[in-house]
């Protein structure tokens, strides 16, 4: 399989019908990281069309220092802000994000886990968006650290930091809606 | 290494994404570290509970189809680009033979009045300079008009966009076909290029009147922002109802409500009357 570093650079010289295996690739991946952030599918959408449509246009910007996948998402975000109108907003999370449970699971344990999910869900719908999004990028969409430092444009180091304390933090916020606060 | 290292790679720990000897190092540590460890365990209920809030939702067909849509008619652009780059000003594809035979022959006007006029100074604008601008505007307004239409390619009908934005007098036909592109044109990247351009003919009550039913039925969010942009910019309080519906309306995209909450602050419309 072609590299999408080496399929970016036939686009930024010129081929830019070649993107549309780049968008095969990767729309799945941004449109969940917008789902995660918006809640909202149909905006979502939209915010996946506009990255990819910057991509064409600030295609001759593309520098192979950094993987495509993180430059993507780099455009990505700045995409979403330019939707918020750049404004710090607390963003819904998606209420009607799946709840998974084991198929074979008894009634009881069966309920217990949904009851877990929903708390953990409201518990990181509560989490502010920054570390909401570091954590989106780190678990559901398995970005690698430098990725995630390239798309927020900070050290590899400050991702570490800022994963692990979103993390704790969530699992602060989760644990005190159980009735049993961690820290 | 010290307790704070340590937990900063909690989570790749966690994700396996520890390389042999970091491991070793945070195995050796956490073996005499009874906090690290609570630690290690607390996270790892929340960590292995988040798998099961991973989303399932799949793009569907229409994405890839809208995607295509872009890309073709950024392609078109580009060439258009190219061929507009090797040849002196020449029939675009794009642009109907007619449209190009008029401009070519205002072209012939233009030289025959400068060259009929001499040297001289005289005043800046003459009645025959004005009667070619209004010519010149004409134009503008015909292929406007001409490439707005939906049978046209979305590069086109953002052309035919471009064309109504650089119109110096405000012309009906022309607000009525970028209202209409703001408000039911199949390509976002259209109805955003129109919203831009009704900016200058958003004095207009007409278009303000306008405004307001095309921001109530708009589907698009970023349409919908970039139209509550427009109206705090034009001080348009007669969008006060749509922006009040839009920011009480719980099916509307979060960013949305937040936007004409927003909007309905700037204008200072918060109370109904």
């Amino acid at each position: 399989m072609v590299e999408d570093e080496q399929i970016m650079r036939q686009v930024r010289d010129g081929e830019v019908n070649r993107l549309e295996v780049l968008f095969d690739r990767h729309q799945r991946a941004l449109l969940h990281y917008f789902l995660h952030l918006t809640g909202n599918r149909a905006a979502s959408e939209d915010l996946v069309q506009e990255a990819f449509f910057r991509v064409l246009k600030y295609r001759r910007s593309y520098q192979t220092e950094n993987t495509f996948r993180a430059w993507l998402f780099q455009i990505g975000r700045n995409a979403y802000l330019d939707h918020l109108g750049r404004r710090k907003n607390e963003v819904a999370w998606a209420a009607e994000a799946p709840e998974a449970a084991s198929p074979d699971a008894a009634p009881d344990r069966l309920m217990e886990e949904k009851q877990e999910t929903a708390l953990l869900r409201q518990a990181l719908a509560e989490l502010p968006p920054e570390k909401r999004e570091v954590l989106v990028m780190s678990r559901f969409l398995d970005l690698k650290y430098e990725e995630i430092a390239a798309a927020l444009q900070c050290e590899v180091g400050t991702v570490k930091v800022r994963v692990y304390r979103a993390l704790h933090e969530l699992g602060d916020r989760f644990f005190a809606l159980r009735g049993e606060p961690l820290s | 290494m010290n307790c704070e290292n340590i937990r900063d790679r909690l989570p790749e720990c966690l994700a396996g994404r520890l390389g042999e000897s970091a491991r070793e190092r945070l195995i050796e540590h956490l073996e005499g570290c009874s906090g690290c460890r609570g630690e290690l365990a607390h996270l790892g209920i929340v960590w292995r509970g988040l798998e099961a809030l991973k989303l399932e939702a799949e793009p569907d067909l229409a994405m890839k189809e809208r995607f295509q849509a872009t890309l073709a008619a950024f392609e078109a652009g580009l060439e258009q680009g190219r061929l507009a780059a090797v040849a002196l000003p020449g029939p675009s594809r794009q642009v109907p033979r007619w449209a190009w035979q008029l401009a070519a022959g205002l072209a012939v006007l233009a030289i025959g009045l400068i060259a009929g006029r001499g040297l001289a100074p005289r005043p800046s604008v003459t009645p025959e300079i004005a009667q070619l601008q209004g010519q010149v505007e004409s134009l503008h307004q015909l292929v406007a008009l001409s490439l707005m239409q939906q049978q046209q390619s979305p590069a086109s009908r953002i052309e035919g966009v471009s064309y109504a934005y650089s119109m110096t007098q405000p012309d009906p036909q022309v607000e009525e076909a970028l209202l209409y592109a703001a408000g039911h044109d199949s390509n976002v990247n259209v109805r955003l290029s129109a919203v831009d351009a009704l900016d200058k003919y958003a004095a207009d009550p007409n278009v303000r009147r306008a405004l307001a039913a095309t921001l109530a039925a708009q589907d698009s969010p970023l349409a919908q922002v970039a139209l509550i942009d427009l109206v705090v910019k034009s001080k348009d309080r007669d969008c006060a109802p749509a922006l009040r519906r839009l920011a009480s309306r719980p099916e509307a995209d979060e960013a949305v409500r937040q936007r004409a909450q927003w909007a309905i602050d700037q204008l200072g419309i918060g109370v109904s009357r």
